[in-house]
């Protein structure tokens, strides 16, 4: 009896795993977990015009994405296609796990991107991965609570900006405890991203201090400078001496959740929130453009997804195909209603014009333009992301900035290292 | 019957005990009960905010007003959730049959047996749960690609089927069976193999079911490994579908609580079916 | 004991065909990654004991992450027995409460660690929190949890008490059923109170098991990893960062598997004494 439930399980097994073997050229692509039904959508397209190739799309939750790559990449030709975070490139193009695309792109068809956009996909001269969305940032505030508050609106018109002077001044005010029972009711400020440097960074260079030395592989003198050490310093008082912003709130999605629920009057917030802030039921929101440090100079992020070739696939051609699809302009257009991301291609902005007509968008759309300034261009992101995250975090709890991120700057080196 | 006669003698003791063990009863379930609750009250409800419910704290926070099983529908219409509880299920099966087989027969060589290099064979059982998968996940790929099952249902069962904490369980239990039974039963003239199956496991029904369990739950809970040996979507399983509701950007929160909903019934379902087998109580001593 | 050399071979082998390809193999590549040095281009050079040296002498958070690990270690581990041992003695009855009971506790085990997370994450807010609305309701001041480097990792093991006491309380259930009736009966007849038979009687008959859940369990807590990952990424200021999430970011994040398998394999060596020393005090009152 037993031996034989065995046996019919194994016999099921050959059966289901031979079924898998078969489908003319079938492209495996490791895309980010968002919804499935929605990344259907997306590629629908592509399946109508090439029946010929068969598209799996391994959805990858996000906590998970980059450890999974770091597994399947050194050790064969799938995925054939992959999405890449735009300032990972040099770290997959340095281990030659990238194709290099400069042959399979005409100049005229690179122009349909930002330039700035193109650049994160270079490295050392070869273009290696296409994006795929981009990204902005500013200040997002709740009205009703600035109202409520007699406080004035900051501006909303494109390019004006408070300094961060302001922010904080503005933040003591809108700190309030409503009821005196010695509980924050609102928090005058927060970063929806508490740690990251993609959002941290921009304060920084606004300050005029560098983020990495010009080798790419040097922290040393830049993020342990006086500069970056002021600003560091600047942060933690948010934190730590105003206490205008709540601390422990690690991810985009909860501290979303604390402004759209008006525990917080300003939040500095990607261009997502455009959108996923109209789901909260009467939350009335403005966005001002990016602050910056007064004597200093208008910074904000920008960079994001990226799509690349495996240098190793088999399949090159079905490969360049489906990714001249996904980051094309249709694709770009059919994701940009479902998700609300910044297209990396300017004509998407023109071909919608009922969500790019928001004057929120113009403002971040004068930010692209202008104001934008990649993350640093180093093959050591991963480690380098890392550290400095860890770093802010212990600064945001309280931790000295100057001898956390001299610490910092003496573990990224030891970790850049083996690219040198 | 004893045990009768054993509760008259203590009956001003046992009302004492009563009351300490509500009050114990009631601080265990409060305990469970809250954040399970809020949990399935948040999948439950229309799809909402996180913090909406949760604060103020009111007796909604754990009930939901209006419940819906919308969420629950979209996760299975048009997230494809059905798939991936089939697959892990059938991954879940297929190492419990291999699994309690070839575990329990090595538990019974190590309980047993006495022959050379036993205790070296002992030392890799019990390395096996103590060095973390993390570590090993790499060198594991090479090993699966090379025997050529990467991206099947192969590479999501084979490598859980042998198992150092099954083994070393088994070996636990093994160790109990009087070795007299087994003596006499040789004597008779039985083979190894026959009394093995015929006398030994029979009598462990509650081991087995305790490894049944922790097999399914092993294969229940995976979440890296399905993502890098079967990668493919049609081999997508249901811890990973369920953490594909939480990106970069946001969360979507009613469908992650209701796809984790989901996603526990069957454990839990497995449980309460299985567990009759832990029937024999303290103060039931009626039946031998 | 018997001494059938072949049968016993015949009984071990198909565990060990299973355990040697994809446990033993991936172990032995591993512990070898950590005496080489791997560059960026993949190509490996040996570096003799430089990774061990490097953390023994220079790495400026390893040694605080092995007084976290170890203290976390010394928290969890008798708390977790203790826990699955109470509720396993509590709900070994035949009472009609005990089988929802018996689930309830188990259940979270079943819930995907990515929504365990969400679910505390709620609970233990420090401004908003299910936990700090109930502190305030009795008059207490509220606490920030798992915002304070001092009660982070107090938070985490509680958390991680919730999830797994459940499931360790099912082998305990288990290895009750082995107890012989006879024995609790002589006790009745001897007038023994239900204390004097748990200690007596009921513990004592219980080693095997609990020496196989106090092992398991010191392996299983020493390799936590998921809920520092997504609760606390190591912080507040590093009182959470224990050694499997250094050797985690060091293989995947910081690339320098030469680090994070010299992390591992000290790991290894830690648990093994660990579970030698326990299972030599439980061997002492094996026989009975």
């Amino acid at each position: 009896m037993r031996r034989t439930v065995a046996v019919l399980i194994l016999v099921g097994l050959v059966g289901l795993a031979s079924v898998s073997t078969f489908a003319a050229t079938k492209l495996e692509v490791i895309w980010m977990g968002w919804p499935k039904d929605k990344v259907d959508v997306l590629i629908d397209g592509f399946k109508k015009a090439n029946p010929g190739i068969e598209v799996d799309m391994q959805l990858i939750p996000f906590a998970q994405l980059f450890q999974t790559l770091e597994v399947r990449l050194p050790s064969g030709g799938t995925p054939d296609v992959y999405i890449v975070d735009g300032p990972l490139t040099p770290s997959y193009a340095a281990r030659n796990f990238l194709l290099p695309l400069d042959g399979y792109f005409t100049a005229e068809e690179l122009k349909a991107w930002f330039p700035a956009s193109l650049e994160t996909g270079r490295y050392k001269g070869k273009l290696y991965s296409i994006p795929y969305a981009t990204s902005s940032a500013g200040l997002f505030f709740n009205k009703a609570v600035f109202r409520k508050y007699g406080v004035p609106f900051p501006p909303e018109e494109p390019g004006k900006r408070l300094t961060w002077e302001e922010v904080a001044a503005l933040a003591r005010k809108l700190t309030i405890d409503e009821n005196g029972d010695g509980q924050v009711d609102v928090w005058g400020f927060m970063f929806e991203q508490i740690d990251r440097p993609y959002q941290l960074l921009p304060l920084v260079q606004s300050k005029g201090a560098q983020a990495i030395g010009p080798d790419g592989l040097t922290t040393d003198g830049y993020i342990n400078s006086d500069k970056f050490v002021e600003v560091a310093t600047f942060y933690s008082k948010f934190f730590n001496e105003w206490k205008v912003s709540p601390q422990g709130i690690p991810d985009a999605a909860k501290s979303r959740e604390y402004f759209g629920n008006g525990k917080a009057a300003m939040m500095l917030g990607a261009e997502w929130n455009i959108s996923r802030l109209a789901d909260f039921k009467g939350l009335e929101f403005g966005l001002s453009s990016h602050p910056y440090f007064a004597g200093g100079k208008a910074v904000t992020p920008t960079g994001s997804w990226h799509v690349g070739v495996n240098s190793k696939t088999t399949k090159k051609d079905a490969a360049i195909k489906f990714l001249k699809y996904i980051t094309g302009h249709e694709a770009a257009v059919e994701w940009t209603k479902l998700f609300g991301h910044a297209p990396a291609r300017p004509g998407v902005y023109d071909a919608l014009p009922e969500v790019f007509g928001n004057p929120m968008w113009q403002t971040l759309f004068y930010e692209m333009n202008n104001t934008a300034v990649p993350r640093p261009v180093t093959p050591g992101y991963l480690e380098y992301e890392l550290i400095l995250r860890e770093t802010f975090n212990s600064i945001h709890y309280g931790a000295d900035p100057r001898t956390s991120l001299e610490s910092a700057a003496k573990r990224i080196d030891r970790e850049l290292r083996k690219y040198r | 019957m004893n045990s009768a006669g054993h509760k008259r003698q203590n009956r001003g003791v046992s009302r004492l005990g009563t009351v300490f063990l509500l009050c114990v009863l009631t601080v265990v379930a409060l305990v469970y009960l809250i954040p399970l609750c809020w949990t399935v009250a948040s999948a439950l409800r229309p799809a909402s905010s996180l913090y909406e419910y949760a604060n103020p704290l009111t007796w909604r926070t754990f009930v939901p007003d209006r419940v819906t099983l919308a969420n629950l529908q979209n996760i299975f219409v048009n997230l494809g959730f059905g798939r991936a509880l089939a697959n892990s299920f059938i991954v879940a099966v297929a190492s419990i049959v291999l699994g309690v087989a070839v575990n329990s027969m090595a538990g019974f060589a190590l309980a047993k047996f006495q022959f050379p290099g036993k205790g070296l064979l002992f030392f890799m059982v019990l390395i096996t749960f103590m060095v973390p998968f993390e570590a090993i996940v790499i060198p594991l790929y090479l090993v699966v690609s090379r025997l050529g099952i990467i991206n099947s249902y192969y590479a999501l069962i084979l490598p859980a089927v042998g198992n150092g904490l099954a083994i070393f369980l088994f070996k636990q239990f093994f160790e109990e069976v009087p070795s007299e039974l087994l003596e006499a039963a040789r004597v008779d003239g039985a083979s190894w193999m026959r009394i093995f199956w015929g006398i030994v496991m029979p009598l462990s029904m509650p081991v087995v079911v305790s490894v049944v369990v922790m097999l399914f739950m092993f294969q229940w809970n995976a979440l890296f490994w399905p993502l890098v040996a079967a990668h493919s979507s049609q081999y997508q399983m249901v811890q990973v579908a369920v953490a594909t509701h939480v990106t970069a950007e946001e969360a979507h929160w009613a469908n992650l609580f209701s796809s984790a909903l989901a996603a526990s019934l069957p454990p839990m379902l497995l449980f309460l079916f299985l567990q009759k087998y832990y029937v024999r109580g303290i103060s039931n001593t009626g039946f031998k | 004991m018997f001494r059938d050399t072949k049968a016993a071979l015949v009984f071990i082998l198909p565990a060990f065909v299973f355990i040697g390809l994809f446990k033993i193999w991936p172990i032995v590549l591993s512990f070898g990654e950590s005496f080489t040095f791997t560059s960026i281009t993949g190509a490996k050079t040996f570096v003799g004991l430089e990774n061990y040296g490097y953390l023994f002498t220079e790495d400026p958070v390893f040694w605080g992450s092995v007084k976290t690990t170890v203290l976390y270690s010394l928290m969890i581990n008798p708390l977790t027995v203790a826990a699955a041992l109470g509720l396993a003695l509590l709900f070994n009855r035949k009472a009609r409460y005990t089988g929802f009971f018996r689930t309830l506790s188990f259940l979270p085990s079943a819930i995907s660690m990515s929504v365990v997370a969400v679910v505390w994450g709620i609970i233990l807010d420090p401004y908003y929190g299910l936990a700090n609305s109930m502190l305030r309701m009795v008059g207490l001041a509220p606490q920030p949890f798992l915002t304070s480097s001092t009660q982070a990792l107090m938070c985490l093991a509680a958390i991680s008490l919730w999830r797994s006491a459940g499931y360790w309380m099912m082998f305990f259930l288990a290895g009750l059923q082995g107890i012989p009736h006879e024995i609790y009966e002589a006790a009745d007849i001897d007038g023994a109170s239900g204390l004097q038979k748990t200690f007596r009687i009921t513990l004592p008959l219980l080693t095997r098991t609990t020496s196989f859940v106090l092992v398991a369990n010191t392996a299983f807590n020493f390799l936590t990893f998921a809920p520092v990952y997504i609760l606390t990424k190591g912080g507040p200021r590093g009182s959470t960062n224990l050694l499997m999430y250094e050797s985690f970011k060091s293989a995947f994040v910081n690339l320098d598997i030469g680090r994070a398998t010299a992390i591992s394999s000290i790991l290894l060596v830690i648990i093994l004494l660990i579970a030698v020393v326990e299972l030599r005090l439980t061997r002492a009152s094996f026989d009975y």
